[in-house]
């Protein structure tokens, strides 16, 4: 899956340009599967894309039987000829990683690249990984482990 | 069916030099991406990578030699045009002396390897006129460390507890300087950011330091100070290992956390809660100055003073600190033993003496005022390549008056541009995806080679161009190699390391492993062996010893004709310098130029996002539309204006006479500068 560590983004947008390019060989936001939003005040960015979910709601919902387990790579994909764009899956997602493509009239998101996502790879902060679901939430322990030596530390 | 292959090389859309897999069919470029095992981007690449393929095959691409005629450019081959300019070089060194040819080099082919053949060939045509684009970037800081450690240090992110980020945004500068930055936090690093502007890393950082521009010195000073004050240094190692610390800590005493904060326009706290997150994670403290500092009148001692903090916290080449890395001892280039020219008045080497002996480099700013006013002798000719100094120098409008002086401009490019269209002849030049060299990546001394993917047939690399130029001004004998990877491996005969070794590991070769604490093992390259917090050298060519702290121009002289303090140059991710505003799909992304201003100053101004805006200082003025930043995102009474567009020239506006006095570098940041509202019926350009 792709795992996203929002305190390590510095909101430069290469993940959403080469997004774009892969999908539509462009460099706009709305044809990219992956959104930033940047906190300007809060001096915050957060990336966000679909984390593919294990019980996918979009796919469970989508009358037109249109979506897919793809089981070589694990991602929820779109099959286009059969989507009618009624938008139910976009409805359906829990956290808004489907969006309209405007000029195919049928909705698009992450089918993570085939199995080697354009926008980890183009990721220069290392905020988006691909990696094992296992593997996923092991920052966790870093994280508590790093904070408690600063603790320590600083006593 | 067609024929895959793939080539491990090294990017240069930037300075990074990412290890890149470049994917070809039938011999032509389909993909680029990131190579997997190479330390430094590991695996991972910035969006300009892929875009290398449309530069190279761009249908604007250079790929005839032109010469300027009365009915306009005219295509002549080759061979005859290096005929032509050799003969005109030879007439212009007969009539007016060697020393008035001059070669300038652009940042676009590189360094090392690349600027060594520039200035290879400027010396073996017997000129000490050697220009480039170190007269902007770099060396300030060279020369800013190296007068102090003898060397410039690099900073061990990835080890580090403190990270201290100095006007640079590694995102846009160097992509993957922001991973290591990232991993050392996630480690549990602190992160500090001192810029005026709200960039991309700051937003990211523990404490932010949004000082004004150019205050980077007196900030680096309250910090000695108050680890003075606390006794929070080693004082045996610095009686040890440094000279003038009596003197040092004399002058930092004026640097009260009080007067400080009001220097920097900061609060007093932050200066305290810098100093303490730095004392806390002594000795893993580091250091990385970027380009933001070098633009200012005093940007060399500001640079000197933040370098003293580093035997201060004790990460002098220290784990997780600033190390002294080693360099690969390869072969070298310089000529300057074999053919001595100092006798020769190099240009600029009186005026700024530390600049030339340390780095062999001549002002530029110097040069051109040189070329226009003949002024102590005449420069009639320059190849100049890959560079657009018209777009990237200061005051741009004299440039282009010095440049067109010239009896023979020659102009080696990939694409044509504002200096192209002066120029008595163009010569289509090779991107680097079209050459051979070797590079270093300094923080994991790692040595990789960058390998010829493809080639076009007139367009030359910069070794076979000075090669045959050589070869027909008769200096052909310190040109032996038959072609660049021949000349590569000679470079590479001291090292123990092959041609072959290199293309067998796309990850590059360690070439050393990093050892620290290298001054336990004899003198440091500086004068005196020590880390020099005096410097008699500099004394003894008329500057402060002490890296002092001088006012910016504008805080310390005000003028009420120019209220506002203009930053130029910060980086945009997918413009790098002048370049790649030709990519169709980065032009979009990013279309115009903007200025970026406080909301209140655009408040108290009446004006609105989008406005255009008429910039001018006391040279000229340039025209742009508004942006107006959130109010943490920029100081008030601060603007910044991109450079590197060309109907939106910011260096119209910047100055070739506010020089710093050491290394001579050009005042482009901390501009004075005054805004209006253009009439809404004036249309701006848009290049």
């Amino acid at each position: 899956m792709i795992t996203i560590n929002p305190n390590k983004c510095v909101g430069c947008l290469n993940c959403l340009y080469e997004c774009s390019f892969t999908q539509s060989g462009d460099f706009k936001a709305e044809n990219a599967n992956i959104r930033i939003s940047c906190f300007t005040e809060e001096s915050f960015c957060i990336p966000f894309t679909c984390v593919q979910c294990s019980k996918a709601w979009c796919m469970d919902v989508c009358p037109a039987n249109a979506m897919s387990r793809n089981q070589e790579t694990g991602a929820v994909e779109i099959d286009q000829h059969r989507c009618i764009g009624c938008k139910m899956c976009m409805m359906a997602c829990p956290t808004g990683s489907i969006h309209f493509d405007t000029q195919t009239r049928v909705s698009s998101k992450c089918d993570l690249c085939g199995g080697d996502p354009s926008c980890v790879k183009h990721c220069i902060s290392g905020a988006l990984k691909f990696e094992d679901e296992s593997k996923a939430f092991e920052y966790k322990q870093t994280n508590i482990d790093n904070q408690m030596k600063q603790l320590l530390k600083t006593r | 069916m067609s024929q895959r292959e793939i080539v491990t090389t090294l990017c240069r859309m930037c300075d990074d030099h990412c290890a890149i897999d470049v994917s070809l069919e039938d011999g032509i470029i389909v993909d680029i991406q990131g190579q997997e095992n190479h330390p430094w981007n590991q695996g991972r690449t910035c969006t300009k990578a892929r875009a290398a393929i449309d530069m190279v095959y761009h249908p604007d691409r250079l790929k005839k030699p032109l010469k300027r005629t009365v009915d306009g450019w005219q295509e002549i081959e080759l061979e005859t045009a290096l005929d032509e300019i050799a003969d005109k070089i030879r007439k212009i060194q007969s009539k007016y002396g060697d020393r008035s040819m001059t070669v300038w080099k652009g940042e676009a082919t590189g360094f090392n390897q690349q600027e060594e053949l520039a200035k290879r060939f400027c010396q073996a045509m017997g000129s000490p006129n050697y220009l480039s684009v170190d007269s902007l970037c770099f060396t300030t800081r060279y020369l800013g460390y190296t007068l102090q450690y003898g060397a410039w240090t690099a900073p061990d992110l990835e080890n580090s507890d403190c990270i201290l980020l100095w006007g640079t945004n590694p995102p846009t500068s160097h992509p993957f300087m922001t991973r290591m930055v990232m991993d050392a936090k996630e480690k549990g690093a602190k992160l500090i950011v001192m810029d005026p502007r709200l960039s991309m890393i700051g937003r990211t950082a523990d404490i932010r330091v949004p000082l004004k521009a150019g205050t980077d010195g007196a900030f680096a000073w309250g910090l000695i100070h108050l680890f003075i004050k606390n006794k929070w240094a080693d004082q045996k190692w610095l009686d040890q290992y440094t000279v003038g610390y009596s003197k040092f800590a004399k002058y930092a005493k004026k640097f009260t956390p009080e007067f400080t904060a009001a220097e920097c326009g900061i609060p007093v706290e932050t200066i305290l809660q810098v100093a303490e997150m730095m004392h806390l994670s002594s000795p893993k403290v580091s250091n990385y100055v970027g380009n933001g500092l070098e633009h200012y009148q005093n940007g060399l001692n500001n640079v000197r003073a933040i370098s003293c903090l580093d035997v201060l916290t004790g990460s002098f080449d220290e784990k997780g600190g600033n190390i002294l890395t080693e360099s690969l001892g390869a072969n070298d280039l310089a000529l300057y033993n074999e053919v001595p020219l100092d006798h020769l008045e190099p240009i600029g080497a009186k005026k700024f003496p530390v600049l030339y002996k340390l780095r062999h480099e001549n002002n530029t700013m110097t040069a051109l005022d040189t070329m226009i006013s003949d002024d102590p002798y005449p420069i009639k000719g320059m190849i100049l390549t890959a560079g657009n100094p018209i777009r990237t120098n200061p005051n741009a409008k004299k440039v282009k008056e010095a440049l067109e002086s010239l009896d023979l401009l020659v102009v080696r490019d990939i694409f044509m541009n504002e200096c192209c269209e002066i120029a008595d002849y163009i010569l289509p030049a090779a991107t680097f995806l079209e050459r051979t060299d070797i590079e270093t990546t300094r923080n994991y001394q790692v040595v990789s080679l960058r390998q010829k993917v493809i080639e076009f047939p007139e367009c030359q690399d910069e070794y076979q161009f000075y090669h045959d130029m050589a070869q027909r001004l008769g200096f052909g004998k310190y040109f032996p190699w038959k072609d660049e990877p021949e000349l590569t491996s000679w470079l590479l005969e001291p090292t123990g390391i092959s041609m072959e070794d290199l293309k067998n590991h796309p990850e590059g070769i360690q070439y050393k492993p990093i050892r620290y604490r290298k001054w336990e093992e004899g003198d440091l390259a500086s004068p005196t062996g020590k880390v020099e917090l005096t410097s008699d050298f500099l004394k003894s060519h008329g500057n402060d010893e002490l890296p002092v702290y001088i006012a910016p121009e504008f805080i310390a002289r005000p003028d009420p004709r120019f209220p506002f303090t203009l930053i130029t140059g910060a980086r945009k991710l997918l413009y790098f310098h002048s370049r790649n505003h030709n990519i169709p799909r980065f032009k979009e992304a990013i279309p115009i130029p903007e200025l970026e201003i406080h909301p209140e100053d655009a408040e108290s101004l009446n004006l609105k996002d989008g406005d255009n805006i008429e910039i001018t200082s006391r040279i000229g003025s340039v025209t742009m539309p508004l942006k107006i930043m959130a109010s943490n995102e920029i100081l008030k009474g601060h603007l910044q204006a991109p450079s590197g567009w060309k109907d939106n020239n910011v260096n119209l506006l910047t100055h070739d006479d506010i020089l710093d006095p050491i290394s001579g570098y050009p005042l482009l940041k901390g501009v004075m500068v005054n805004i209006s509202k253009v009439a809404d019926d004036v249309q701006y350009l848009v290049d």
